[in-house]
Formats: C-alpha cells, sequence, structure tokens
C-alpha cells in the first residue's frame, strides 16, 4: 500500500486525529470566529437581532476610557504579578530539590493553593484580609494590620496580587521543579569543580540550562494574569472605587451588565490580541535562548 | 603538582551500606594512578571523595600535607573529567574552558592566551566558537580535557573519560591523554573498568574489589606477580586459565598433579609449596603460556589432551578453547596453527610462567 499519497494521510489523520479535530472546532474555532463576528454588530446579547454595525464597536473600544484604564491596571497588575509568581516559584522550586527532609511532602502542598477554585480562594482570602488580619492587628496593637487592606485603592491591588502569587506559585514551582531536575547532577558537579559558588552554580549554570522552564511559566503567568477574572470578582469586586477592575471583569461587565454585547466582545477581542501579542513576542524571545543539549 | 595521601579513609552510606573500607594510598607528585576494578567496586566513590563531591565518612585525605576531608571541591584546586565529559551546553568551546578561569577573576588576555594553548595542544583550534551540541564525541571528550588543562590543577581526576567513545577513538584518545601526562607532568587519578586502558596508561595501578584495595603496583607487577586469585583474574585479557591441583612433595621436588598428568614445579616455586604436600591448590596460567605441545614435551609426558572447542582468529594471533577437568582453558597461539575445532591436541605448560594459590585464602603461594 502506498502510504504517501495523500488519501491515505488524510484517513490516517482522521482516523486517529478526526473525533478531537471536530470537538476543537466545534467548541474553540466556531465560538471563536462567531465572537468577531459580533464584534460587528449592536447585538445586547438578548434578543433576536444583531444589527450589524461595522467597525463602529471597536470605535466605541478605542474611545472607552474605562477600558483603557482598567488594561492599563491590568499591565501593571501583570508586571508585578508575573515578577512575584516566578520568583517565589523558582524559590519554591529550588528548596524543594535541594534535598531538604520532605520535600515530597512540600511540593504536594506548595502546589494545592492551585487546586481551589479561584472563586472560593477570593472569599478564603476576603475573609484573611477583612478578618483575620484585622483582629490580629487590633488585638496585637500592629498598626497597618488594624484597617482592611481591602479598604483602600493601593491596598486592594495589592491583595489581589498577594492571593494571585499564592494561587499561580506552587503551579509554577512544579514546571522549575522539573526544569532544576532536567540539568545534568554532572555539569552541576562539573561547576562546582570549576570553581562556582552555590549563587554561582544557579547563576550561571542553572538558570541558563531551564530557559524552556521560564519560557513556559512566563508564558503561563502572562496570559492568566492578562485574563484574571474570578479571584478578581470575588475578592474585590473591582472595589473600592472601580480601583481594581480588571480588563476581563471590564469586558464582562460592558456585555452582561450593560448589555453592550458587540462592545463588550470588541474589547474582549482587544484584550486577546494584546494577550497574544506580548504571549507570542516572550516565547519567541525565551525560545531563541533556549539550549540544545 | 601534588603528593596525595589517603589514610584509612572510608565511606559509609546513610543507610549503612560500607562502600569504601580503609583506603590507604600514597600518590606521588606526577605519577599516573589508575583505579580499576569492577563495577560496583567503589572506584568512582573514591575518585568523587578525592574530588570533594562526595563527603570522607572516616580516615584523612592529604593534598600536599593540607587534610582536605572538610574542603569544599571548588578550593582543593583539581580539575575533572567526566564520564559523559559534562560541557557546559550553553556556553561555547571557548567559554567551556575558560569558565573556571573567569571565575578565578584571571585577567582576560591571561585567559585567552591560556584557553588557546590548550586549545592547541587538543586541537581544538577550529572548533572554539561551536557549542558542545556541535561537537562529535571525540571532540566533546577534548573540550573536557582541555578545562582541565586551562586550569593548571594539582592533581586531574578522570572518570572513566573514554568509555562513551568508539574503539577506534578510544585507542587514538589513549595515546593522546598519555602524551598529555607526559607533557604537563602532571599528577592524574584515572578511573577506568577497561584493563587495557590501566595497563597502557598507569605508572601504577589499585586494583580494587568490593571497596577494598586488592593491591596497588606497576602494571608489569600486577601482571606477572598479581598478589591473590581476584588480581590474577580480573587483569589480562584474555583471562588467566584456572585449575584445581593437587600438590606432592618428595624431597626437594615438588609436582603439581592435574587429573592423570603430572607437572614438576621448577625449584624456585617449589619452596612456598612445600607446605602444602595432599592439598589440592589452584594452578594459574597465562593463555600465552599454554601451547601446542612440542615433540619433547610429549616425550616428557607433561602435556594435557583436550579437544579444541573453539577457535577465535583476532589476525596475528588464534585462541583456541578447550575443557581440562571440567574447566574452560584458552590457549593463545600464533595464526599459523594448523588446528581447527574438533581437533584432539596436546597442549603443554610453562611451568616456568605458573601462578599458584591458596584454595581457601585465595592468596598467592608462588608466582
Amino acid at each position: 500500500m502506498n502510504t504517501n499519497t495523500m488519501s491515505y494521510k488524510t484517513k490516517q489523520f482522521l482516523m486517529f486525529a478526526g473525533v478531537t479535530t471536530a470537538v476543537f472546532v466545534a467548541v474553540v474555532i466556531i465560538p471563536f470566529i462567531y465572537g468577531i463576528y459580533l464584534t460587528l454588530t449592536s447585538w445586547d446579547g438578548v434578543s433576536l437581532s444583531k444589527p450589524f454595525v461595522g467597525f463602529e464597536n471597536y470605535t466605541s473600544a478605542f474611545a472607552d476610557a474605562a477600558f483603557w484604564s482598567a488594561l492599563g491596571r491590568t499591565f501593571i497588575y501583570t508586571f508585578i504579578a508575573v515578577i512575584l509568581v516566578n520568583v517565589v516559584a523558582f524559590i519554591l522550586a529550588f528548596l524543594v530539590t535541594s534535598g531538604v527532609k520532605g520535600q515530597n511532602f512540600f511540593r504536594a502542598g506548595f502546589f494545592v493553593p492551585n487546586l481551589i477554585g479561584g472563586i472560593v480562594l477570593g472569599y478564603v482570602w476576603k475573609f484573611i484580609f477583612n478578618r483575620a488580619f484585622v483582629a490580629i492587628g487590633t488585638s496585637l496593637s500592629v498598626g497597618f494590620l488594624s484597617n482592611s487592606w481591602l479598604a483602600t485603592t493601593k491596598g486592594a491591588m495589592l491583595c489581589l496580587i498577594i492571593v494571585s502569587v499564592w494561587q499561580y506559585a506552587g503551579y509554577m514551582m512544579l514546571i522549575y521543579v522539573a526544569g532544576f531536575m532536567s540539568v545534568s547532577n554532572d555539569v552541576i558537579e562539573a561547576a562546582k569543580i570549576d570553581g562556582c559558588t552555590n549563587m554561582q552554580t544557579i547563576t550561571h549554570i542553572s538558570v541558563p540550562l531551564m530557559v524552556s522552564s521560564f519560557v513556559q511559566c512566563l508564558f503561563l503567568t502572562l496570559t492568566r494574569c492578562f485574563m484574571v477574572y474570578d479571584v478578581n470578582l470575588s475578592l474585590t469586586k473591582g472595589e473600592p472605587f472601580n480601583s481594581t477592575v480588571m480588563a476581563a471583569m471590564h469586558v464582562y461587565n460592558q456585555a452582561f451588565t450593560y448589555k453592550k454585547f458587540g462592545l463588550g466582545q470588541a474589547e474582549a477581542f482587544i484584550l486577546f490580541v494584546v494577550c497574544a501579542v506580548v504571549g507570542v513576542l516572550q516565547v519567541y524571545v525565551g525560545k531563541k535562548a533556549e539550549v540544545s543539549a | 603538582m601534588a603528593n596525595l595521601v589517603l589514610k584509612d579513609v572510608q565511606k559509609i552510606y546513610p543507610n549503612g551500606f560500607h562502600a569504601v573500607h580503609d583506603f590507604n594510598l600514597e600518590i606521588k607528585d606526577k605519577e599516573f594512578i589508575i583505579f580499576v576494578g569492577p563495577s560496583g567496586c567503589a572506584k568512582s566513590t573514591t575518585l568523587r571523595m578525592i574530588a570533594g563531591l562526595e563527603s570522607i565518612s572516616g580516615g584523612e585525605f592529604y593534598i600536599d600535607g593540607v587534610l582536605m576531608n572538610n574542603i569544599e571541591p571548588k578550593d582543593r584546586d583539581i580539575a575533572m573529567v567526566f564520564q559523559n565529559y559534562a560541557l557546559y551546553p550553553h556556553m561555547t568551546v571557548y567559554d567551556n574552558m575558560a569558565f573556571s578561569l573567569k571565575l578565578r577573576k584571571v585577567p582576560k588576555d591571561e585567559i585567552d592566551k591560556k584557553v588557546r594553548e590548550a586549545a592547541a595542544i587538543l586541537d581544538l583550534d577550529q572548533l572554539l566558537e561551536r557549542k558542545p551540541s556541535q561537537l562529535s564525541g571525540g571532540q566533546r571528550q577534548r573540550v573536557a580535557m582541555g578545562r582541565a588543562i586551562v586550569r593548571n590543577p594539582k592533581v586531574f581526576l578522570m572518570d572513566e573519560p573514554l568509555s562513551n567513545l568508539d574503539a577506534k577513538l578510544r585507542v587514538q584518545m589513549r595515546v593522546e591523554i598519555s602524551k598529555i601526562h607526559q607533557k604537563l607532568g602532571a599528577t592524574i587519578i584515572y578511573v577506568t573498568h577497561d584493563q587495557t586502558e590501566a595497563m597502557t596508561l598507569g605508572t601504577r595501578i589499585v586494583v580494587m574489589k568490593s571497596g577494598y584495595i586488592q593491591q596497588v603496583d606497576t602494571p608489569k607487577n600486577l601482571y606477572n606477580k598479581p598478589c591473590n586469585l581476584f588480581v590474577a583474574g580480573f587483569i589480562g585479557s584474555p583471562q588467566m586459565n584456572f585449575f584445581d591441583a593437587v600438590c606432592h612433595v618428595a624431597g626437594d621436588k615438588v609436582t603439581l598433579q592435574i587429573g592423570k598428568s603430572v607437572f614438576p614445579v621448577p625449584a624456585d616455586k617449589a619452596a612456598a609449596l612445600k607446605a602444602y604436600d595432599g592439598k589440592t591448590v589452584v594452578l594459574g596460567i597465562r593463555p600465552e603460556d599454554v601451547s601446542e605441545a612440542t615433540a619433547d614435551d610429549i616425550a616428557h609426558g607433561q602435556t594435557i589432551s583436550a579437544e579444541v572447542k573453539f577457535y577465535e582468529l583476532l589476525g596475528a594471533e588464534v585462541y583456541l578453547y578447550f575443557d581440562l577437568e571440567g574447566t574452560r582453558m584458552t590457549c593463545r597461539t600464533p595464526s599459523s596453527t594448523e588446528l581447527q575445532i574438533g581437533d584432539i591436541a596436546k597442549f603443554a605448560l610453562d611451568m616456568n610462567k605458573i601462578h599458584v594459590f591458596d584454595k581457601e585464602t585465595e592468596l598467592t603461594i608462588t608466582n
């Protein structure tokens, strides 16, 4: 049988990937394309009619100061959270691969926050910030804990960042653990004999050889932070004074609260493009720095 | 360069496994010492203790009179070549070789000079800008050597550096390593399980088994005067033939009886065997000391008659395999031999070259 013909290859593809491709097209590709079409309508999200308005929604989106303000806020949140998540995850990964007793227990323990849904996590931490910290601060007369951090604009943003770091660091830690374990022990030993201190071994050897882990972690944290919604909703609801309304929450509000589905969809598409450009650019730069052993 | 002293060195792992027992060795400046032994004999563990990559559980280790037990690897002034080379994949050949000097803050022009000198010695001049992934196995091995050479360390440690190379390249690199030793006058400790490497490279060889030193001697002495049955069997390829023989003493004359054949023992070896009258000993003889019997041998009746079971042609010589009293024997003979598989032949033993071992203690009685 000639296995190099187009029909044979098509049959092979359909046999192994036909079902999954069909599902992927049905639940991702078609809704995505339909979503782009909706950005060209003034649909309210409820009625049957979807009047075509061309690029009017995009014009409105670019003129929507609240959207750009939310996007700017998302950039700031993402910038700080991405750095902190990755720094904390890297340190945790280093600790749980350094041979400490019970390192498997710690690995599992640090990963647990990632298993709790964002909504639940937000409510748990809301209680901690509003009640637990305040109770501790009041009883011990610790000034900065006496009032809820969620009550101030900067404090609420800080809380959002803290919870995101707590949520994502364990997951990213696992990727960094895999990175640490992929560095050959012989290379580490060679570095030690060559004269490296422990810190120099990490900076000169481990980190450059773990670029693929950094690429993955940065991509995941960037996209997750850009799209943050659940924790945002349950922890701050965008308050106080809309100071913590992130881009995804703004888009949701436009579409479902203010019934401007077309505008919300257009802003979501802009958010997607921004997110995709940043993510792809970061992966492209990171991949270039990867080392083949 | 340096003098090394290992005094009663032990390695005991946390699970209680005693890997190295009472390792005592003095290594003089410019010596090329080989640690050889079968897998699991703790030769690499011992080397790693010398490097500082494994802690020393007991005993003392000195370099130039300075106790090294608790000194970090980077402060021992040693260089090591690993079995899989352990090159830094993200650095070029130049940077791999320069890395240790950069860490020591050596001036740039001096680094450049040293790297290029080492590259010239190892014929790496054209490869300095390449990454390890763009090199062949032999080239990587040379870079690993270069990385060690630029340091000009007190001691070079090599952990089976040739075992990942093909047979031809291994022979080539063996010669290169030997040249480097002569050129640099370096103290080298080299771990291998390949006895050809051990015999050709080493000025002294340490034969190890199960964490114990069996014998420390020159290659020639190890081959000709093994101290026990293990060393006699381990050194030499094909390995020494062993079979049980009964010792008979009659006045000054000592004979060894193998089956129905009786072989007189030369006078210089007979004295040591006098205490073994009537006892069974282990007779060892190397394949090259077993030969096709001559008319003279046959006339004296000092021959073994056996059927050739296997025939291996190696070019200049042939290995003939036959059974004697249930033990497989090997005869190494020129390829001009007419013997073939299935032939019944008479073989003679060169009794001046025999080795006799105590059957119980396995120690050498006479060489």
